[in-house]
């Protein structure tokens, strides 16, 4: 599901979000403004405590910022109550994590479908939509396996499945390659830009993974809670392009 | 929100930490079965006590030699002044305004022997025209009564003649069978010698059954042969005392009392059954007390097995919550799982109490009714069983509250973050 043809699919204003550890505020985020076109591929980069995974969770309605504003689609998610900011991750959001964060009791097929479930989708679409995504991960036939007896790779591969589920406009990854060793990563990425390009969905990833940023179209390098540049990266070309 | 498959996620983690499950399920399984089999037991205990008063006329005072002493044959005997139970005793008694009737018998513990079975038994001796005074439902189930005349005829109590653990009757009607008692015999110097004394009886008649323990154990001859064969040298056991009307009971007592004061034992089976209902009604309560208190101990194992499993599971509450699902499902989660629990242990319990009070009812009369003594059966009532698992459920729904409102108000991104 591509996101609506407005202008930015993200658009965030002095974006602001203060910590008080006791009596000391910490400026996570000191007024971010970036913007973000629908179906495009970005990633942010920068040192531990730049404030990189605080702007993914604001973007992606898990936590609320102290001032500014998050434009997704148009819409201020800022303003929404918690109700609606579930329903909008669910149906508008898909995460993939850097520990993938599967459910090891569960199987591969029900780790993918839990967003599903909570959207209400009939049974028989989920079976659908399941092994066409294992399909695109290129896991297929390993629908009962439980997680853990699969690899970092392969785990990863669940996660981005069940992100998909939905045919959520956004796909947010937090370090998404974090965990894995280079081969691996670079299948993840190749992944994600397939994803990209097949799916047209905007895709956001906080990586200290460079090469993996380097794929991306646009970068934005964060210091101390603001954007200290903006770059674009140099194998989006042949990479993600072609993907 | 697909309902089935949320309760099917909480399912799953039950079984993922199964023997934590299974022990908080034990929890809630014995609480719910000791308060099933103490109702059960209580209520079919009221029942026993409830058969044996039909069985005996309410306008009965059981006349004894002492307080608490043992024509009633409950209680243990008291030691005190006594009076001697003499035909003098039988013809003041007979003359108390409010007395019809005075039936005085003997009773002691024989030997009784047919061919080659024998089995010890309670001997009554006593008018036997009389004893619809005193029970009016005893019937015959063939043969006549003894009359007061005869001194070796005999009538068995339906238990003697049939008895439980014997495939045919103990002894018919026109056998001959002999009764055997013992006596203790003060020999000088501290020693005693067993004194045994034995007569030959024909069966007469035989009772119906009457559903009262004693009665269906006894066997009756005439007041004089048990006088000669107990050795009772004319001093009665007790004075069955029939009077007008069972209304006045405590009135005919108290003109007794005057004559007899504290030296005599009068019991009337009425208010000596209420005094044991009330008795064993108490006791029940109190067990039921415990026993529901070991239900609220099940419901704060429920919240340490929730709440633990809330602790352990904060990350995958916090990945839910990234992935859409609110408080309320995750709220309604953690109470299927605590529901879960409860419907268990629940229906496991109830179960287990029936099958548990029907097993102690069995056990319980076979202890201390005597040969033959049918089961006490419990009582349950379909709707106090209801009560009973709602208890149960309810319960266990409000001690899953708390940890399923903690894991519902978890922040996703510290959920998330948690190691």
């Amino acid at each position: 599901m591509k996101s609506k043809n407005n202008k930015f699919a993200i658009r965030t204003t002095d974006l602001k979000k203060i910590y008080l550890t006791g009596l000391v505020k910490v400026y996570a985020l000191n007024g971010i403004n970036i913007e973000v076109k629908s179906g495009d591929i970005i990633s942010v980069v920068g040192p531990s405590g730049s404030g990189k995974s605080t702007l993914l969770n604001m973007i992606s309605a898990l936590d609320r910022p102290t001032s500014g504003k998050i434009l997704i689609d148009g819409v201020d998610i800022t303003r929404l109550n918690d109700k609606t900011l579930s329903k909008f991750r669910n149906r508008r959001i898909g995460f993939i994590f850097q520990s993938y964060n599967l459910i090891n009791r569960s199987s591969v097929k029900k780790n993918i479908e839990l967003p599903a479930i909570v959207a209400g989708m009939p049974k028989k679409m989920r079976g659908k939509r399941v092994s066409d995504l294992l399909e695109l991960v290129g896991l297929k036939g390993l629908e009962n396996r439980k997680p853990t007896t699969l690899s970092g790779g392969q785990q990863q591969r669940v996660a981005i499945a069940r992100a998909l589920i939905n045919e959520p406009a956004f796909i947010l990854a937090d370090e998404p390659t974090g965990n894995l060793d280079s081969k691996t990563g670079n299948e993840i990425t190749d992944l994600l830009c397939e994803i990209n390009h097949k799916k047209g969905a905007t895709i956001v990833a906080v990586t200290h993974d460079l090469e993996f940023a380097d794929k991306t179209r646009r970068i934005f390098h964060l210091r101390d809670g603001l954007i200290e540049k903006e770059t674009e990266g140099f194998s989006y070309n042949e990479a993600c392009k072609r993907a | 929100m697909n309902v089935s498959e949320v309760i099917r996620l909480g399912f799953g983690a039950l079984k993922e930490r199964r023997t934590r499950t299974i022990l908080t399920i034990l929890m809630v399984m014995i609480g719910v079965s000791l308060i099933t089999s103490l109702d059960g037991l209580g209520a079919g205990f009221d029942n026993y006590i409830e058969e044996q008063l039909n069985t005996l006329g309410a306008n009965v005072l059981i006349i004894s030699s002492s307080e608490g002493g043992g024509g009633g044959g409950f209680g243990p005997p008291v030691q005190g002044p006594e009076t001697k139970l003499t035909s003098q005793t039988v013809r003041t008694i007979d003359r108390v305004l409010g007395i019809e009737n005075t039936v005085p018998f003997y009773r002691g513990a024989v030997t009784i022997k047919s061919g080659s079975e024998e089995k010890t038994i309670s001997v009554t001796g006593t008018d036997q025209s009389k004893l619809k005074y005193i029970t009016p439902k005893i019937s015959l189930e063939s043969g006549s009564f003894v009359s007061e005349t005869d001194n070796t005829g005999i009538v068995l109590g339906y238990n003697v003649a049939y008895p439980a653990d014997l495939d045919r009757p103990f002894a018919k009607r026109g056998q001959i069978v002999s009764l055997i008692s013992f006596e203790v015999e003060e020999t000088g110097g501290g020693r005693q010698t067993v004194k045994e004394k034995k007569k030959s009886f024909r069966v007469q008649g035989i009772l119906e059954e009457l559903g009262n323990s004693q009665v269906d154990n006894t066997a009756y001859i005439s007041t004089s042969a048990a006088n000669s064969l107990l050795n009772k040298n004319n001093i009665y056991d007790g004075i069955y005392g029939i009077t007008r009307d069972a209304d006045e009971n405590e009135e005919i007592e108290e003109r007794i009392r005057k004559i007899y004061g504290k030296n005599i034992g009068i019991i009337s089976p009425k208010s000596l059954i209420e005094l044991i209902q009330e008795i064993v009604g108490t006791f029940t309560a109190f067990l039921t007390t415990v026993a529901t208190v070991s239900m609220f101990v099940a419901a704060v194992g429920i919240i340490t097995t929730l709440y633990t499993s809330v602790l352990e599971r904060t990350r995958e509450i916090g990945l839910l919550k990234a992935l859409g699902y609110g408080n309320r499902t995750i709220l309604f989660m953690f109470l299927t799982e605590s529901m879960t629990i409860g419907i268990l242990g629940g229906i496991l319990g109830i179960l287990t109490g029936v099958i548990g009070a029907v097993l102690l009812g069995r056990f319980v009369l076979s202890s201390f009714g005597g040969s033959g003594a049918s089961a006490l059966n419990p009582v349950f009532l379909p709707i106090e069983l209801i009560e009973v698992f709602i208890l149960a459920l309810s319960l266990s729904i409000i001690a899953g509250l708390y940890p399923a409102w903690r894991a519902s108000k978890l922040s996703p991104i510290n959920a998330l973050r948690k190691e």
